[in-house]
């Protein structure tokens, strides 16, 4: 009996523990998730790992990122409050007047997404450097490409933010306070010098959208176009030198007709020395017409979705295409003020020039697919043509009761009937004309009475049809080269450079010298203080 | 007493011995009189029930009845404060009964973590809610059965949606990580999915409130455990029960817009021609049906109980509602000479929904009152003629209210499968005491969504080509347990000993697709292949799976030492998949402990008194697996060679520490019953801290891989009291009265918002939940400020209105200008979080009808009224696009929405939730129908509150961002509240 007892105690408790201690394995399984245990060991994972170096350019063509910050404090671009509408605490304001903040989200934006690239371009370079260490021969094109990308990283860096934490190896795990300006200006210099020669040079399928030599001269232009601003040290010979190498490689010419280096399929163009690929399909995030054409535009170019209504641009700029005194040309009848004929349609009633470089703007009346007019129910009251949706250069405040149709808007790249918000031309992120710009300027630096400085001035204005300058001035200058690279992320240097940041726009005042100091860096975003106790904030914010 | 209740127990035996001696099967009258065992007196009202029949009598004013009896007939007398007794009449024909007064009306049995307890040996904080307490009317979810219940949790449902889900909230806010709400075990399925359960079949819902009770479900018992108790058969009874009702349901309160006609006395208004009460077009009479079926039973060694549940419920929102089957079979049997016990559970439930859109809700206020709802022109301001008839207008955030119900479907499909095992072995003869058992459960959940908006739907219709989606869910769990038990007298002490281990596994998968461009409706979602996005590469698709586990070795100790002193003990040590690979294992262990402080001194007019305090650990899982983990995924697409590829990107930091949350807890406690009885009470105080919250921090990068990382930060205070109270006022013969109330407090306090290495908010500052658009994005109306309460609804202080039509507000910082963007110039508004919530119920029952009226409240918090916010002014926007909201508060001179306090307002209520009346058919003895009891009940009868918006229920969270830091905002898409009238019978023989 006690024997049995026994026994059967044993047994249950021998049972229970082989229950007991055969489960208590904690470690995960994946299922639809990869770790660095399984993944990054065929070629075809290795691309896609490289892939990855590119992918914070999709950050560009979306609202509240690098490029919208870009614009947004410079004199192209403004973002009124319509009613309720687009007043976003008071953000977008502050960009236009220069009172901008560092709890700004633009900034955090812009941010993430410049030191999210650098993050990768080092994880990419220590992979492709062991794989380097067992042999592989392509290791070092890709490394050098890998390069170039983080070079235009900082660069971006370096210029909006001014200082940052300058990280290069992807091993070291110590958290980075800032480099001075100085310091990033140096590591970008040096890094372009070291892999310009490695770069691949030709301009086909195999070099489209990725860094090329002639993409990272590019880069090594503007900051020597730059360096004044950058190291208080110019360098406009170098800048004329890397705009001539360009020129010289030959791979590049203007294209005949202005827009079509944005039209909808531009990857022809012979004139995008690098493009970032958009698509609808396989890469969406160029939100443009979203982002700028008004909420009834969606019935003229019949998108799938309804715009915001959020991007105009400055009436001054717009109207710098038109001033017949300041850009010369062949006049004609342009959008300017209100006026309607007997029909209660809008009519371009002014006499202005007709910059074939207008094609920038969406303005005036919008009609639908069939011709009808396009309807705005909700128009103010002020607006002569009723309901009628139309796009009146003029914006007759910054908030809180900003005109809803007022301001031209964005019609840089063209937009696809029947289109979805996310659009498939291609964004220029570098282009043959700002080339031959930044030569121009340098060598004009330089010299002001240098002949091809204007001969390439003019280069551009006969390629958008209007009358060719005189002579150069920096005032001239500036303005043609608002006109050509409007939209294009090169405003607030050029405002910059030509020490113009301060000066009254739109409904921005005119600012004294401490403020343009000040507002010329963009505040280090607080959410980055918050996380990283070395960083310091940038003077007066 | 004891000693007069041996006597009592003994002459009873005597009776019980003598009244099977003489038993004569013949009809009789039997007279006698009650009377109470404390003085002798009579006890008037005490009811009197031939056992197995519905024959019964109620005691007169003296204590003496007269009962017409069968032959071999068991009289039951009971009455609330005595305990019940049964005397076998026999020969008698007089018989007078002394009624013991039930010592502790703490007597019931309380169902606790892997057990059950007398609720006299319970020592730390326990609420067991039976089912006749439960809510009455239609109640379709099981958690509403307990609102307003049981002092201390809150459960709450803004608005009316059938298909809405509850927000549990325990004792507050007791972390702002993941997993607020308390974990749910079901018959011992941990986990288990409430919607298995119909509310026909449970038999009382237990919650675990302290830390103490809920430490034996270690890392998941940080935010309370209910445990609820399906119903099950009776040894010796064959019983059919019949539930059945109908109810109908209309709308009891929106948001006051303005009518045509004050509308058109608006400046600058648009005319579109017509008259149209929108709220009215999107809403209708809802209804609901409720039959439930119940066979049960039992033979000496298998009892069963089966039971089919039919719902159909269709809500006052226009296609939303909801089809129902449950089934559920509880089955027992013995075997082996008694010694081991089998049970099996199966439940099964299928739901076909209709989610409605709850957008039309908000549509429907915005909506222009002069709008037609039809216009199929093509030319006029509301053209519909491409939107299918519905008029429509091209601006910005407007949609046709009606089209959007109507051209839009939304459904889904759930099926819930559950099923479970126990085998117990009963060791006794081996050793004294010692049981051992065996746990299994499965539970598989599938949901099954399908959508589509036509191809003339303005909302989702993709600009004329029309989209569908479908897809599916499935989490399946396994959970193994054993347990054993062993119980002993120590001579003066009763020792009982708990071991067990737990094992428990979870895989989630699911795939949907969708996708548009259609050439027909025809299809709605069943032809996904004739989209012809996905020829063109538009449509997407996804899938997913992933998994987690969790084993567990637990143990516990009781000791009643003779009656009076109450000891616990236990510890759970638990590891789980989803912590990090350096703290996979987590201790939780509790310890409590009580007295019966009347059973040692006297205290006058209490007849029992326990005093209590616990403590214990509890902790909370992280919300979902592979945080811990360094993760890649697909970040877009790259062009390579002059094709799109993909590229793939870090998605997630590794932080192989990560650990659970944990949640220390005291309480302090007592139960009491006094006035013989008739008065008994609960009080607890509890504090707990949590540390460790799980949250995503922003760090910098490089070098992190991406911007944020998931680690152990933060420290929440939380502490209150909770009060229940049962008074039986009146318990004359016809008539009885009881009266019953709850209240708890609440204060959460966020003490820090960072570790050592880490910050949540650098300056312990955090900003939360955006307004929305329109133009309200960027501002934040909630903060969370380290060292203050949680629940800060943040912004300008309402200071009237400037001549420009802005808003004015106060200078606080009294530097001249006033930045309402500016911290220096916003301060706290209100507070989203209630201070106390409460319950008061009355019951009356007069001859045979029978009467429950329960109000339920909240006091202390605010909510931001978000239609109010945007669309209470004369701002241009709104009176060209939009109605105008008009409360108390409207000010045609405002001309621009900007939210402030005035938008804030005091959300105190206090609302009858339900009331019902029965009346009991009285029954001829030996009838074949054992009961039958008719009934109406009304829910949601009316709410006192000064509230302008549609619910003034508390919002745990923000509905938009999801986010537990942003509790008090009223977002625009609420569904309409509802007020119910049921109509039911109860049947059984």
């Amino acid at each position: 009996m006690k024997r049995t007892f026994l026994r059967k105690i044993w047994a249950i408790g021998l049972g229970m523990s082989l229950v007991t201690f055969s489960c208590t394995n904690l470690d995960e399984e994946l299922f639809d998730q990869v770790t660095a245990d399984n993944f990054f060991r065929t070629d075809q994972e290795l691309i896609a790992g490289l892939g990855a170096a590119y992918s914070s350019f999709g950050g560009l063509g979306n609202h509240s990122n690098l490029w919208s910050t870009n614009e947004l404090v410079s004199d192209e671009l403004i973002i009124t409050t319509k009613g309720g509408d687009w007043f976003d605490g008071g953000v977008l304001q502050q960009l236009h007047l220069h009172t901008f903040t560092p709890d700004n989200g633009f900034f955090n934006n812009t941010w993430g997404m410049l030191y999210g690239g650098v993050n990768t371009a080092n994880r990419l370079i220590f992979q492709f450097e062991e794989l380097k260490a067992k042999g592989n021969p392509s290791a070092d094109a890709f490394i050098a490409e890998l390069r170039a990308i983080r070079a235009l990283w900082y660069f971006w860096i370096m210029d909006g933010f001014g200082r940052g934490p300058l990280v290069t190896d992807f091993t070291d795990t110590e958290v980075k306070g800032a480099s001075t300006r100085q310091q990033l200006y140096t590591f970008i210099e040096s890094e372009l010098n070291a892999i310009v020669d490695v770069l691949p040079t030709a301009k086909d399928a195999t070099t489209y959208g990725r860094m090329t030599k002639w993409a990272a001269l590019s880069v090594r232009a503007k900051l020597y176009l730059n360096a004044g601003v950058y190291t208080g040290t110019p360098q406009y010979a170098k800048a004329a030198a890397d705009a001539k190498a360009i020129i010289d490689g030959a791979k590049f010419n203007l294209e005949p007709t202005y827009k079509d280096n944005f039209a909808v399929n531009n990857a022809g163009s012979n004139e995008n020395i690098f493009v970032y690929p958009y698509d609808k399909v396989f890469n969406g995030g160029f939100n443009w017409p979203m982002m700028t054409l008004h909420y009834a535009s969606q019935t003229v170019y019949n998108f799938t979705a309804q715009p915001w209504n959020g991007y105009s641009v400055v009436e001054e700029f717009y109207n710098s295409y038109s001033n017949p005194v300041t850009n010369p040309g062949p006049q004609g009848p342009v959008w300017l003020g209100l006026a309607v004929d007997a029909n209660n349609d809008k009519v371009p009633d002014t006499q202005g020039t007709l910059d074939d470089r207008l094609s920038n703007f969406v303005v005036g009346p919008q009609y639908k697919p069939s011709g009808e007019k396009a309807i705005d129910p909700a128009f103010e009251g002020i607006d002569p043509d009723g309901t009628n949706l139309n796009f009146t250069p003029k914006i007759n405040e910054l908030g809180p009761n900003a005109w809803r149709q007022g301001g031209a808007r964005i019609g840089k790249y063209a937009y696809e009937l029947g289109g979805t918000p996310n659009m498939s031309n291609d964004f220029v992120v570098f282009r043959y004309a700002d080339i031959l710009l930044i030569r121009a300027e340098a060598l004009w630096r330089i010299s002001n009475a240098d002949a091809e400085a204007l001969t390439l001035v003019n280069q551009i204005r006969t390629r958008a049809k209007v009358t060719p300058f005189a002579s150069l001035t920096a005032d001239n200058f500036l303005a043609e080269r608002g006109r050509e690279m409007f939209a294009e992320m090169t405003r607030r240097q050029d405002l910059i450079r030509f020490g113009k940041f301060g000066q009254a726009w739109g409904f921005k005042p005119a600012k004294d010298a401490a403020s343009v100091t000040k507002y010329s860096l963009f505040p280090i975003p607080k959410q980055q203080l918050d996380a990283n106790s070395k960083l310091t904030q940038n003077p007066g914010y | 007493m004891t000693k007069l209740y041996l006597f009592v127990r003994r002459y009873l035996a005597v009776l019980l011995v003598l009244g099977t001696l003489v038993s004569f099967a013949q009809e009789r009258v039997v007279t006698g009189k009650v009377t109470s065992s404390d003085d002798g007196s009579g006890i008037p009202g005490v009811n009197i029930l031939e056992k197995g029949s519905s024959n019964g009598t109620v005691s007169d004013s003296d204590g003496n009845f007269r009962i017409s009896v069968g032959s071999n007939a068991t009289l039951v007398f009971s009455f609330v404060g005595y305990q019940a007794q049964e005397v076998t009449v026999g020969s008698q024909s007089a018989i007078n009964v002394s009624m013991q007064s039930d010592v502790t009306a703490l007597s019931e049995v309380v169902v606790v973590g892997y057990g059950t307890q007398e609720k006299k040996e319970i020592t730390s904080a326990v609420t067991s809610i039976k089912s006749e307490d439960f809510n009455k009317g239609t109640v379709n979810d099981p958690v509403q059965l307990l609102q307003g219940k049981v002092a201390g949790l809150n459960i709450t449902r803004a608005g009316g949606d059938p298909n809405g889900g509850f927000n549990i909230r325990l004792r507050g806010v007791g972390t702002i990580g993941a997993n607020a709400e308390p974990l749910v075990v079901i018959d011992g399925i941990i986990g288990g999915s409430l919607s298995t359960v119909d509310p026909n079949d449970i038999l009382s819902i237990d919650v675990l409130k302290d830390g103490s009770a809920a430490a034996i479900y270690g890392s998941r018992g940080g935010s309370g455990v209910i445990l609820v108790t399906t119903k099950s058969g009776k040894k010796g009874t064959t019983q059919v029960s019949y539930n059945g009702s109908y109810a109908i349901e209309n709308v009891n309160n929106s948001i006051p817009v303005m009518t045509a006609e004050e509308y058109r006395q608006v400046p600058g208004h648009v005319d579109l021609g017509s008259t149209t009460d929108w709220l009215d077009v999107i809403t209708r009479q809802g209804n609901a049906q409720v039959h439930n079926l119940a066979l049960s039973g039992g033979s000496q060694s298998t009892t069963y109980r089966a039971s089919i549940n039919v719902r159909n419920t269709n809500g006052v929102g226009l296609k939303s509602g909801f089809e129902q089957l449950n089934g559920r079979l509880t089955l027992t049997q013995k075997a082996l000479k008694d010694r081991a016990t089998f049970t099996v559970n199966l439940a099964s439930t299928t739901k076909d929904a209709q989610l409605g859109n709850a957008a039309s809700f908000n549509y429907g206020i915005l909506a222009n009152p002069t709008m037609p709802i039809y216009d199929n022109t093509t030319t006029s301001p509301t053209a519909g003629g491409r939107f299918g008839g519905y008029a429509e207008r091209d601006i910005f955030d407007f949609f046709n209210p009606l089209s959007l119900v109507e051209q839009n479907e939304r459904d889904k499909k759930e099926t819930r499968q559950q099923a479970s095992l126990r085998a117990e072995y009963d060791f006794s003869d081996l050793v004294e005491g010692l049981r051992f058992a065996a746990f299994y459960s499965a539970q598989r959940e599938s949901d099954f969504y399908g959508s589509y908006s036509k191809k003339s739907a303005k909302f989702g219709g993709n600009n004329g080509l029309g989209f569908a989606s479908r897809s599916t869910d499935q989490r399946v769990n396994e959970l193994f347990e054993t347990t054993v038990n062993f119980d002993k007298n120590l001579g003066g002490a009763d020792l009982a000993l708990l071991a067990g281990y737990s094992y428990q596994d979870f895989y989630n998968e699911g795939f949907g697709l969708s996708g548009g461009n259609f050439v027909t409706d025809a299809f709605t979602y069943n032809n996904l292949s004739t989209a012809l996005d996905f020829n063109n590469g538009l449509g997407s698709v996804f899938s997913y799976a992933n998994s987690n586990k969790l084993v567990a070795f637990f143990g516990r100790a009781n000791v009643n030492i003779g009656g009076n002193y109450f000891v616990s003990a236990s510890a759970r040590y638990e590891g789980s998949s989803r912590f990090g690979e350096n703290n996979k294992w987590g201790l939780f262990p509790a310890v409590s402990a009580g007295v019966t402080l009347s059973n040692l001194i006297d205290i006058p007019s209490v007849n029992s008194l326990k005093l209590r305090a616990s403590y214990g650990v509890t902790g909370n899982q992280p919300g979902s697996s592979y945080i811990s983990l360094q993760k890649f995924t697909r970040t877009g697409s790259f062009f390579y060679n002059g094709v799109f590829g993909p590229s793939y990107g870090p998605q997630s930091n590794p932080n192989p520490d990560l650990k659970w949350e944990t949640k220390a807890e005291i309480d302090f406690g007592f139960d009491f019953a006094m006035l013989n009885n008739k008065l008994t009470g609960t009080f607890d105080y509890y504090n707990r801290t949590t540390t460790d919250m799980i949250l995503p921090v922003n760090v910098p990068q490089p070098p992190n891989l991406v911007q944020q990382t998931e680690v152990n930060i933060g420290e929440l205070k939380n502490s209150g009291f909770e009060l229940s109270l049962n008074y039986a006022a009146i318990t004359k013969p016809d008539f009885t009265w009881t009266v019953g109330g709850n209240i708890g407090t609440y204060k959460t306090q966020v003490v820090s918002l960072k570790n050592d290495i880490y910050n949540f908010a650098e300056t312990g500052v955090l900003y939360r939940s955006s307004m929305g658009a329109p133009g309200q994005s960027a501002v934040q109306t909630v903060r969370v400020k380290e060292g203050d309460p949680l629940g800060q609804l943040w912004g300008a202080l309402y200071d009237g209105v400037n001549a420009d039509g802005s808003y004015k507000f106060v200078d606080i910082d009294g530097d001249g200008t006033v930045d309402p963007t500016s911290d220096d110039d916003r301060t706290v508004i209100g507070n989203g979080l209630p201070s106390a919530t409460f319950g008061f119920n009355n019951s009356f029952t007069y001859k045979h009808f029978d009467m429950n009226i329960f109000f339920n409240g909240a006091i202390g918090h605010e909510l931001l009224n978000s239609y109010r916010g945007f669309y209470e002014n004369n701002e241009t926007t709104t009176i060209k696009n939009w109605n105008i909201v008009k409360t108390e508060f409207y000010d045609p001179k405002v001309t621009k929405a900007n939210v402030n306090s005035i938008h804030v307002e005091k959300a105190d209520f206090l609302r009858l939730n339900n009331m019902s009346i029965g009346y009991n058919v009285p029954l001829e003895s030996g009838a074949a129908v054992r009961n039958l009891r008719f009934f109406v009940a009304g829910q949601n009868l009316f709410t006192l509150t000064n509230y302008t918006g549609v619910d003034p229920e508390v919002r745990y969270k923000d509905t938009d961002s999801d986010d537990g830091l942003a509790p008090g905002i009223e977002r625009r898409s609420t569904y309409f509240t509802t007020r119910t009238f049921t109509f039911g019978v109860n049947l059984g023989f």
